[in-house]
């Protein structure tokens, strides 16, 4: 589902806003509230909002430069971008001390090493977790019903965001026990899963090559049934590669076979395996079943791709399905030939 | 693998059988008699392969002493010269006789595959082999090994684990080791040093101090290595830190090994022979961890960052005239 910062935004304020129209008669709230879109988008500044609630805003803009843009900027656009982004985390800090979604964008910035940004994020666990409650319990005792419940969620998805960080880079750190317990930390703050941390665990469970935990938890999310089918990339890449590592053949054909059904341009993004720099406020959102999204998770199993030893120096599962793949698709390999070649004709002129 | 020395206990032995009952003093006067000329002992088309692949590592040896000498080039070609006469050796071999497991693995691992080709083909001689043969079994005496005709299938088992390991498939190369150790509990071999690399990588640490009770707590770089892994990677700091100290202090020239990459070559068909707390043996424990180093991206670094553990290895290099590469830079 992944979390989208400028939805979020607008919740906050549509609920802000509404809490602002209690006392109004019926036909005067709803006259009030159907001015709220315009509001929102051209007059921001006349909407009811805190601090909090302005330095979201500034965040929201902030991921938009640094995870949306970024990536796809030249070097020059680049530096204006990086710049412009952190004087937003930093005013968002200046209103609002207590930002920890900008605290932490700012700070993975910061870091010299994956390591020193896990200590750093478990370090200030206990501070992020308490104020998120705090908050929760403020807005919650204030408010009920679907309201209510809509302030649980928005007041606990940054803790439930430092959380999930904190388990994508333990991964990242071969913290694989570790990366799951986060995993598992975040479904039971949100069953919705919105962090997607069960993606994280997917591939975590592939690293311990522990199929009956992961089929475990695949068992517990059906069960409750929050969140979508576990067909998803990370899970298929996930099977893929226990299977491949545990030499069942039958096996990894069918996983592969699934990745290369269930999504457009499979072969095209297998063979090009290309890594994307970590969404800094959280994992990108994609639509689900599309070409980004196998692309992103083929991304995040970098640790699963690149690992072993390989004589082109790319990991074995990485050099096995780079082979696998561009046999059964010529065609996509000269796709992906092509565009490389474009590229770099590109970067010469 | 001493081939000279199996070759000898395995025409003695078979000697003996067809000999019938003997004391054993005349039977250490027979293994005295093939010891002096071996050829003359080998009456059978398995015998005269087993022959062939002894000597051929005999020579293989011998060509290896003045690698030193050579630059990267020369190496490279020499190398490859060696591989082919190998190779050609052991096809030879399995000429006279094609269920030579030897000459089998060792022609597979002088092919130079890319590690998950090698695994695979190893794999399919395994199967193969172990459908021809039946499975080794421990003996009553409590370990295979002691049975030199059982020996060529638990290397090629040892092999097929050591490849599972550096092809990522830990929790095969874990279990095809407990495997190996419960047949050959002495383990001549070694698979409790795969084994623990396994472990450590998978975080499984109950298993990790299992298998160290099962060796007797003596440890050994790969174990010292492994510790210092295992508990970095589930988070425990302070022990991790203490386990690197030790890895150091205990395994001669640890620090430098670890920050400055030895090239190991292709293991023929097993493990070199290496002294107990030997820089050989420090050199072969890391360039076997190697992919599990890898996959901890700020390992290496936080090492560094040990209070001594730079000074160490940098020590290690300047009294022993190594060469130290900045290993940032």
């Amino acid at each position: 589902m992944a979390y989208d910062p400028q939805r979020e935004d607008y919740q906050r304020l549509g609920l802000r806003f509404a809490t602002s129209l209690d006392g109004m008669d019926a036909r005067q709230a709803t006259r009030s509230f159907a001015t709220f879109g315009r509001r929102f988008a051209q007059q921001r500044d006349s909407l009811p909002q805190s601090d909090a609630d302005r330095a979201f805003h500034l965040v929201a803009m902030a991921t938009k430069l640094i995870d949306y843009q970024l990536p796809f900027a030249d070097d020059d656009q680049a530096k204006v971008l990086v710049a412009t982004g952190h004087k937003l985390l930093d005013e968002a800090i200046a209103l609002d001390a207590h930002c920890y979604d900008a605290i932490r964008m700012k700070s993975a910035s910061e870091m010299t090493s994956f390591e020193s940004f896990l200590d750093y994020l478990h370090d200030r666990d206990p501070e992020v977790k308490a104020h998120c409650k705090e908050q929760q319990r403020r807005f919650v005792s204030n408010s009920y019903g679907e309201r209510a419940r809509l302030y649980a969620d928005l007041t606990m998805r940054p803790y439930v965001r430092w959380v999930s960080t904190q388990a994508e880079h333990a991964l990242i750190c071969g913290r694989n026990k570790e990366a799951l317990s986060l995993a598992y930390a975040c479904l039971e703050l949100d069953v919705h899963d919105f962090a997607d941390a069960r993606f994280t665990a997917a591939l975590a469970f592939a690293k311990l090559e522990d199929e009956a935990g992961f089929d475990a938890l695949e068992a517990r999310l059906k069960a409750l049934g929050t969140v979508r089918p576990a067909n998803d990339p990370w899970a298929l890449i996930a099977r893929l590669c226990l299977c491949f590592k545990a030499f069942d053949h039958f096996g990894t054909e069918h996983w592969l076979k699934e990745i290369l059904g269930s999504f457009p341009r499979a072969a095209e993004a297998l063979i090009r395996q290309i890594e994307l720099p970590v969404g800094v406020f959280a994992r990108l959102a994609t639509l689900p079943y599309s070409e980004d999204e196998l692309i992103l998770a083929i991304s995040e199993a970098t640790v699963l791709l690149q690992e072993g030893v390989d004589p082109m120096g790319k990991g074995t599962l990485s050099t096995w399905l780079y082979n696998e793949v561009s046999q059964r698709n010529p065609e996509a390999l000269l796709a992906v030939m092509a565009e490389q070649r474009d590229k770099q004709g590109g970067q010469e002129a | 693998m001493r081939g000279q020395e199996e070759l000898v206990r395995r025409l003695a032995l078979k000697r003996r059988r067809r000999l019938g009952t003997m004391s054993e003093e005349a039977y250490a006067e027979l293994e005295l008699a093939v010891r002096d000329n071996p050829t003359h002992f080998v009456d059978d088309a398995q015998e005269e392969a087993f022959a062939l692949v002894a000597q051929a590592l005999v020579e293989l040896e011998a060509n290896q002493h003045d690698d030193d000498l050579l630059d990267d080039q020369q190496y490279l070609e020499q190398r490859e010269k060696r591989l082919a006469k190998l190779g050609a050796t052991c096809q030879q071999a399995l000429q006279i006789d094609e269920h030579c497991i030897d000459a089998a693995l060792l022609l597979a691992l002088s092919k130079d595959l890319s590690p998950n080709d090698m695994v695979g083909s190893l794999v399919e001689l395994e199967r193969q082999s172990v459908e021809r043969e039946g499975a080794v079994t421990a003996t009553v005496a409590g370990d295979a090994w002691t049975n030199v005709f059982a020996r060529p299938l638990l290397r090629l088992h040892n092999a097929v684990a050591r490849y599972c390991l550096c092809t990522t498939r830990y929790d095969q190369a874990r279990k095809r080791s407990i495997d190996l150790l419960a047949k050959a509990p002495l383990d001549a071999l070694g698979a409790s040093l795969t084994c623990a690399l396994a472990m450590a990588r998978l975080e499984d640490e109950e298993g990790f101090y299992w298998l160290e009770g099962q060796e007797g707590h003596r440890g050994n770089a790969w174990f010292h290595l492994g510790r210092a892994i295992l508990l970095y990677k589930l988070g425990r700091m302070p022990a991790a830190r203490r386990a690197l100290g030790g890895y150091d202090r205990l395994c001669t020239a640890g620090a430098y090994v670890l920050l400055q990459p030895v090239f190991v070559d292709t293991y023929l068909p097993d493990r070199p022979a290496f002294l107990a707390q030997s820089f050989s043996e420090t050199v072969l424990a890391v360039h076997e961890a190697d992919p599990i180093i890898s996959d901890i991206p700020d390992f290496a670094a936080w090492a560094c960052d040990q209070p001594g553990f730079l000074f160490s290895a940098q020590e290690y290099a300047r009294q022993n005239g190594m060469e130290w590469r900045d290993w940032n830079e």
